[in-house]
């Protein structure tokens, strides 16, 4: 009976084999976790990271053709020398001279968190690109249009292929090809993780800076990832004209008026303006901000009811650890930069 | 061992017969028709009036079909597995959904409309759950599980807009409705076309009074949405049975 069965399961393979024709078999590319930093809750299983995935989601990532009018790839606001913020901007810009009402968050190790955009509307990365792409003041197009554009080029239809096994191009895919993309830029070599691992030391300001952020800031920017990711009020009174009400506006719940998620302390020296919507030009309005400007209300962080009294000299020294924060080697990776490129140029920053 | 694999290759068509043999099944039609009281819905032409006396034309009806399950009086269910069709009036095809249904007496039907939440968290989906189909939030994860769109001279928004994009799938404001229609006591024989009507009026009176010059939009899961689904989830009622 043995030998039946043997040649049973034989003939069962060599019909599925039949079945299959030309095999599908993308490099699998490997995520690496940062030792001591916890573990990613972006769903690999779903969207296994390939080589090919990523090099498409690349290709899409600085495609202008992802915009109404060509000029808006998501590379136009998340810009690499930026930490993929938009350098310089507080608000971001927009088709037809459209300002939008927030200041582009940096992106960076997106696979540990859960929601997206300020207010967290966002539930899942896979979704996240509709959001800037359908904005009529961000890239303004539609999906079906991105979609019939994509498809019009035969480089794309190789690149799908390529990714996915098939020459289809939908949106679940370009969402997925762009997730793995972003997935990746994992910033988590700067002097402070060097620092972590052994392998340099700091300083002394930025060894008093660090004490100090340990007690006065670790709360709310929790290492490794520099946020808990909560959405907090800090007491930025509403700026008119943007009535942007943050965390407010998707749970609808007032307890959440004027909260907004703690953004990442990552790379912070190279993110100005700060703010959710880039009302801070530089770090020391933010600590003027937390020391003297704050205006609380019954919803600010309960942390922060008494503002936080910071010296002249705690703010250097504050300021000294932010620098440490800095990770050139994220900033400069060729991996991330434009398809033929070895580095971000210049005229990617062009509006 | 050529007999041996004689009898293999045997062994093994007898499987694939096994599990490819079927029960006695047929063909069930089930047509979606949409309708303003008695009037045939005319997108963007007709005018029509609601129970509140307010003028409105229609330009766009859709809403998703999900979980569509036939039900027998054994209790016996079919349903139509992961499938959620999107129906939507300017779209002939949509208003159609075909079955294949192997139960004897079929005595109800029954659908949600909405997406479940596990559809709303876990990323792009395709088919009619592409967000490209327009009906999905962008800025607040989710989808819109039903829309009526069109104008009103009662309507003090924009342009005289009326916009009722209903949705909301986290538990204290699910706009989620279960739908049973009761088929009386059809029989396969004569259950081969299912007509369900579909009165918009429903959306202004049925549970709650949702009258357009009060509230004219609604683009956001909360209260407003869930009153409109209640409302919407009245709308359904079994027509012709052949």
């Amino acid at each position: 009976m043995k030998l039946y069965g043997t040649i049973l399961i034989l003939l069962l393979f060599i019909t599925i084999g039949s079945w299959v024709s030309t095999p599908f078999k993308p490099t699998p590319l490997a995520f690496v976790v940062p030792k001591g930093w916890p573990q990613p809750v972006y769903d690999f299983k779903h969207n296994p990271l390939t080589k090919e995935g990523f090099e498409l989601g690349r290709t899409l990532f600085y495609d202008g053709r992802l915009s109404k009018d060509g000029n808006y790839p998501c590379a136009s606001c998340h810009q690499q020398f930026g930490a993929f913020a938009t350098y310089d901007h507080n608000l971001s810009h927009g088709v037809n001279n459209l300002l939008t009402t927030r200041n582009a968050p940096s992106l960076q190790n997106l696979a540990w968190q859960k929601e997206f955009m300020f207010d967290g509307g966002i539930n899942h990365l896979d979704v996240q690109f509709l959001a800037p792409l359908t904005a009529e003041n961000e890239m303004g197009e539609t999906i079906e249009n991105v979609v019939a554009k994509l498809k019009k080029d035969t480089a794309y239809k190789r690149l799908f292929k390529a990714a996915f096994g098939d020459e289809t191009i939908n949106t679940q895919r370009i969402g997925r090809a762009l997730s793995q993309f972003m997935v990746m830029l994992v910033s988590s070599n700067s002097k402070y993780d060097k620092v972590m691992r052994g392998e340099d030391k700091f300083i002394l300001p930025e060894q008093l800076g660090y004490d100090m952020f340990k007690k006065k800031c670790a709360v709310c920017h929790t290492e490794p990832l520099f946020t808990d990711y909560s959405y907090r009020n800090i007491g930025m009174p509403m700026e008119e004209g943007l009535n942007d009400l943050g965390r407010m506006k998707i749970t609808r719940d007032r307890n959440d008026s004027l909260k907004f998620r703690v953004p990442s302390l990552r790379n912070v020296s190279i993110t100005a303006p700060y703010g959710h919507d880039g009302r801070f030009f530089s770090l020391y309005n933010v600590f003027e901000h937390y020391r003297n400007k704050m205006v609380v209300i019954p919803q600010t962080d309960s942390l922060l009811q008494h503002k936080m009294p910071l010296s002249n000299f705690e703010i250097g020294q504050l300021t000294a650890f932010l620098r440490t924060l800095t990770d050139t080697s994220f900033l400069k990776n060729p991996m991330f930069a434009p398809p033929g490129y070895e580095i971000t140029p210049v005229f990617i920053h062009n509006h | 061992m050529k007999p041996l694999l004689a009898i293999c290759i045997l062994l093994f068509t007898v499987f694939l017969c096994a599990f490819t043999s079927k029960k006695e099944t047929h063909v069930i039609v089930i047509e979606f028709k949409h309708k303003v009281g008695e009037k045939l819905l005319k997108l963007s032409e007709e005018n029509y009036i609601n129970a509140w006396g307010e003028p409105f034309v229609v330009n766009k009806f859709r809403y998703y079909v999900s979980r569509l399950t036939l039900i027998d009086d054994n209790s016996d269910q079919i349903e139509l597995k992961g499938a959620y069709h999107l129906v939507d009036e300017a779209d002939s095809t949509t208003k159609i959904i075909t079955l294949t249904s192997s139960l004897p007496n079929i005595t109800a039907v029954q659908f949600v409309i909405g997406i479940d939440s596990v559809k709303n968290v876990s990323g792009v989906q395709t088919g009619d759950l592409d967000p490209m189909k327009g009906m999905f939030w962008t800025w607040n994860t989710g989808y819109v599980f039903a829309k009526l769109e069109g104008t009103s001279d009662s309507s003090h928004a924009l342009a005289h807009y009326f916009t009722y994009d209903v949705g909301g799938f986290r538990s204290k404001e699910s706009a989620l409705r279960k739908i049973v229609l009761p088929t009386k006591h059809s029989n396969t024989l004569s259950l081969h076309h299912l007509t369900i009507n579909v009165d918009i009026n429903k959306w202004f009176q049925s549970k709650h009074d949702i009258r357009i010059r009060q509230s004219p939009v609604c683009h956001q899961p909360g209260e407003l949405a869930m009153q409109l689904a209640d409302n919407y989830s009245t709308m359904f009622s079994v027509g012709d049975i052949n």
